[in-house]
């Protein structure tokens, strides 16, 4: 095409640090922390403790894959995970004895993925507040457990399926470890490789454009809570059968440790930035720190404050990268 | 006028990056006089009211009040210095009283408790200046339209103004409601107030001003009297134009008909639109601001739901319930407001440009990088995209460039019809001219075209058709070579001389 050569692009001026400052910065927080561990304790570079590390993070790492999803798409968040893991682990151990251990495991993870559905319909296609709809739909959700349970405790029967998951390939690394690693893989590569992870990321970064571009907008962001809901399953399952206990109140916590390790990993809560990977090193880094604190037996309490000062110190970033890229 | 200037413009002048918005523009305006402002869309009047409200700093001029010239360094000190704006977009906060509303900026109060005495009182007050019969009582959002307009305007006159800018204050306001409106302007000039009235209803403009200003293309035109002016002789001024540009048209063999719309409605912006568009011809879309270009275009692509009306694609009647539904039938949109529904920011050129056609990249909902790439490249090529590399994020380009590749998003798709709702606003020289080689060529490959801008000598050069809309009807429908007063007289609904 015989076109006029347009003038020089204006190209907005950015320093090294918000260029690659977002990207290094975990990295190297993280390697950071590991040099700072194992100069405080002789314990913390061992193989028994950093396996121990991984144990701990699988199963909130995977609710993390589908919190990523939910942050993307400027879902905001999923508060109803703590209700979602009850279900899958819940379901797990009290249909366990009549069907066997595997086709309860699926049905815990369908229904928590039934709840993940009805939360996605409500976020993407009613237009509902994500926070409100996923705490209200989280406390029905509990509710509903607990009337399934009748408010106690349920007990395993399965000690073999315990020992599958804890058992350990090759003697090192233990299967839930690798189920963890395998969804994240899975997720990282869905998120940079799929359409819809592409689309995930259109719809955080721009919804009109995104709508006017002929993108199902609206099944992006039910997506993103159905996969979350279907993941927080998996945990609840993995979680009650490793336990092989189960209590209505088993997800307590999950929510918040998710959004922390999906905050501290550099995804945006505006949508449209941020990857599965980033995620898990954002995870990583959290469970070294608590590990070192643990192991330094520093208390329960001021663990939380220095937990809660990540978050804001997080965010704070997040927030600053984006003045100086110019974005909004 | 013998009246002393209550306000005194003086060689204006103000350019944003490649657009001269006004150049050295004088505006007088009396005490007690109401002074009309006209011009078509761009003529500069929007910038001259920005630059009085303290919004924009002139390049060049001054500004003089009472006599003294003064620096509005922003919105807060021009109305300081008594300058009210009343803008078409109403400032209104609906869950509060019309009482609250008019003294949202000054409520009496006592030891930080709202004084609600003083306050009903005190609106009531401006209310009878005003001659407006509104409870201070009811709820802003209970009103109509006309009304929450006269509490805007009070509002302002609240604050004390010397001078009120009403701008397009009728354009939603019934025959009965102007008259009302009327009123309390006269009750503001014989209080001292200068108004200046803004609109495109010339016949108005003669009614209620003593005075108008014709802008165009930035500049003064003349500023007359309204006594023996009539609205056709305003129509020559505000068009009668130096061709600056030049527009090349292709010449290119026109097929049969691909696009027809009928009867399409929409409450509210638009009424029994029947268009047709065929193969390799380019069908302008005319009219003024709010004359429902935009929405009629946003109807057809789904963007907006149409209440009533078919459309139909190479003879195929074809539903279209949203964006998907038209990009299937072969419709695509280049929308008005790129920053709002053109670009994906944070994604690079390549993505903005896949977008659209992603499943035709991948397999099994796996992209593959490699026919992506070839063809953001491609695409980004064919429009001389620069860079030409497509990895950056598209909000790193310029406008023109972010233009080219929403463009390109748009040819990948391979269109049957293809709507430019203001293609080349805020769009550079070059990269104007780059546009308008594309859509000579996308015409010429046989893609039906409708163009909507407000710059009429791009529509008359480029259209071979003209479809002139006014207050959301089809005002006329004129075959290439209409001259632009025929167009503006359809477009301000003139009966054409």
């Amino acid at each position: 095409m015989n076109a006029l050569a347009s003038p020089p692009t204006r190209t907005v001026e950015r320093g090294l640090f918000s260029t690659y400052g977002a990207r290094l910065g975990l990295p190297a927080g993280i390697v950071a922390t590991m040099l700072v561990g194992s100069l405080l304790s002789d314990r913390f570079l061992t193989l028994q403790n950093l396996t121990n590390v991984l144990i701990n993070m699988s199963i909130v790492g995977i609710i993390v894959v589908g919190m990523t999803f939910v942050f993307v798409t400027r879902g905001l968040a999923d508060l109803s995970v703590p209700a979602t893991v009850a279900v899958g682990g819940l379901l797990v151990l009290g249909l366990q004895p009549s069907i066997g251990t595997v086709p309860a495991a699926l049905v815990g993870v369908l229904a928590a993925g039934i709840a993940g559905a009805v939360n996605g319909w409500l976020v993407g296609y009613a237009g509902l507040n994500p926070v409100i709809t996923t705490l209200a739909s989280g406390t029905i959700v509990l509710g509903i457990a607990q009337v399934f349970v009748g408010g106690v405790i349920v007990y395993g029967s399965d000690p073999e399926a315990q020992a599958f998951l804890t058992g350990r390939v090759f003697g090192v690394v233990p299967v839930i470890v690798l189920i963890f690693l395998a969804i994240v893989s899975a997720g990282h590569l869905v998120l940079s490789r799929t359409v819809i992870g592409r689309w995930s990321y259109a719809v955080g970064s721009n919804p009109f454009a995104t709508e006017a571009s002929a993108v199902p907008v609206r099944r992006v962001r039910a997506f993103a809570f159905l996969l979350t809901g279907t993941l927080a399953g998996v945990s609840g399952v993995l979680l009650g059968v490793t336990l092989q206990t189960a209590r209505p109140g088993i997800g307590m916590g999950y929510e918040f440790d998710a959004i922390t390790a999906v905050v501290v990993g550099g995804v945006s809560l505006l949508g449209g930035s941020g990857t599965v990977l980033y995620a898990f090193g954002g995870l990583l880094f959290v469970q070294l720190l608590t590990n070192i604190m643990v192991l330094q037996g520093v208390a329960t309490e001021p663990q939380g404050i220095v937990k809660g000062a990540l978050i804001a110190g997080a965010v704070a970033i997040d927030i600053a990268l984006r003045k100086r890229g110019g974005r909004e | 006028m013998t009246t002393a200037s209550a306000l005194r413009m003086t060689g204006i002048s103000k350019s944003f990056p490649g657009i001269r918005a006004l150049s050295d523009v004088d505006l007088d305006v009396a005490a007690g006089e109401v002074h009309a402002i006209v011009g078509e869309n761009g003529a500069g009047k929007s910038t001259l009211m920005k630059v009085l409200a303290g919004v924009y700093q002139p390049d060049k001029g001054s500004i003089e009040l009472d006599g003294a010239v003064v620096r509005l360094a922003d919105p807060i000190e021009a109305r300081r210095r008594g300058i009210g704006m009343v803008y078409q977009e109403l400032n209104l906060v609906p869950d509060l009283t019309v009482a609250e509303n008019i003294l949202l900026g000054s409520t009496p109060s006592r030891l930080g408790i709202v004084d609600r005495r003083a306050l009903r009182e005190q609106a009531r007050a401006v209310l009878d200046e005003l001659d407006a019969r509104i409870h201070t009582d009811d709820l802003v959002g209970s009103l109509t339209v006309s009304q929450q307009q006269i509490v805007e305007i009070a509002k302002v006159y609240a604050a004390r103004p010397k001078i009120v800018v009403l701008d397009e204050p009728t354009s939603s306001l019934s025959e009965h409601e102007t008259q009302a409106l009327f009123r309390i302007i006269g009750r503001m000039t014989s209080a001292g107030i200068a108004v200046i009235y803004i609109s495109h209803r010339l016949r108005e403009v003669i009614d209620v001003a003593q005075r108008v200003t014709v802008l165009r293309d930035g500049r003064l035109v003349e500023t007359r009297t309204t006594s023996g002016i009539t609205a056709a002789e305003m129509i020559r001024l505000m068009v009668g134009r130096d061709l600056t540009e030049v527009f090349p048209k292709r010449e290119v063999e026109i097929g049969d008909v691909v696009l027809a719309v009928h009867g399409l409605s929409r409450a509210d912006a638009f009424d029994d639109i029947g268009l047709t568009v065929r193969s390799g011809e380019i069908l302008g879309l005319a009219g003024l601001v709010g004359a429902g270009r935009t929405e009629v275009a946003r109807a057809i692509f789904g963007l907006d739901d149409a209440d009533a009306g078919t459309i139909e694609v190479d003879g195929q009647a074809v539903r279209i319930q949203g964006p998907r539904d038209a990009v299937r039938a072969g419709i695509a949109y280049v929308p008005e407001d790129r920053k709002r529904d053109g670009i994906v920011p944070q994604l690079s050129i390549k993505d903005n440009i896949s977008l659209s056609v992603l499943d035709r990249v991948a397999v099994g909902g796996w992209i593959r990088p490699g026919a992506e790439r070839t063809l953001a490249q491609q695409k980004a090529a064919e429009l001389t995209v620069s860079p030409p590399a497509i990895a950056p994020r598209v909000d790193t380009l310029s406008g023109g460039n972010q233009q080219k590749v929403v463009f390109a998003k748009w040819l990948a798709t391979k269109p049957r019809v293809l709507i430019l709702d203001e293609p080349t606003r805020g769009v550079d020289v070059g990269a104007k001219a780059d546009i308008h080689t594309i859509i000579g060529e996308l015409a010429a490959q046989g893609t039906a075209i409708i163009l909507i801008s407000s710059e009429l000598p791009e529509v008359l050069a480029v259209s071979d058709r003209i479809v002139v809309l006014h207050e959301g009807r089809i005002a006329a429908e004129l075959p290439r070579g209409a001259a632009e007063h025929d167009v503006m007289h359809a477009a301000t609904g003139e009966v054409s001389s």
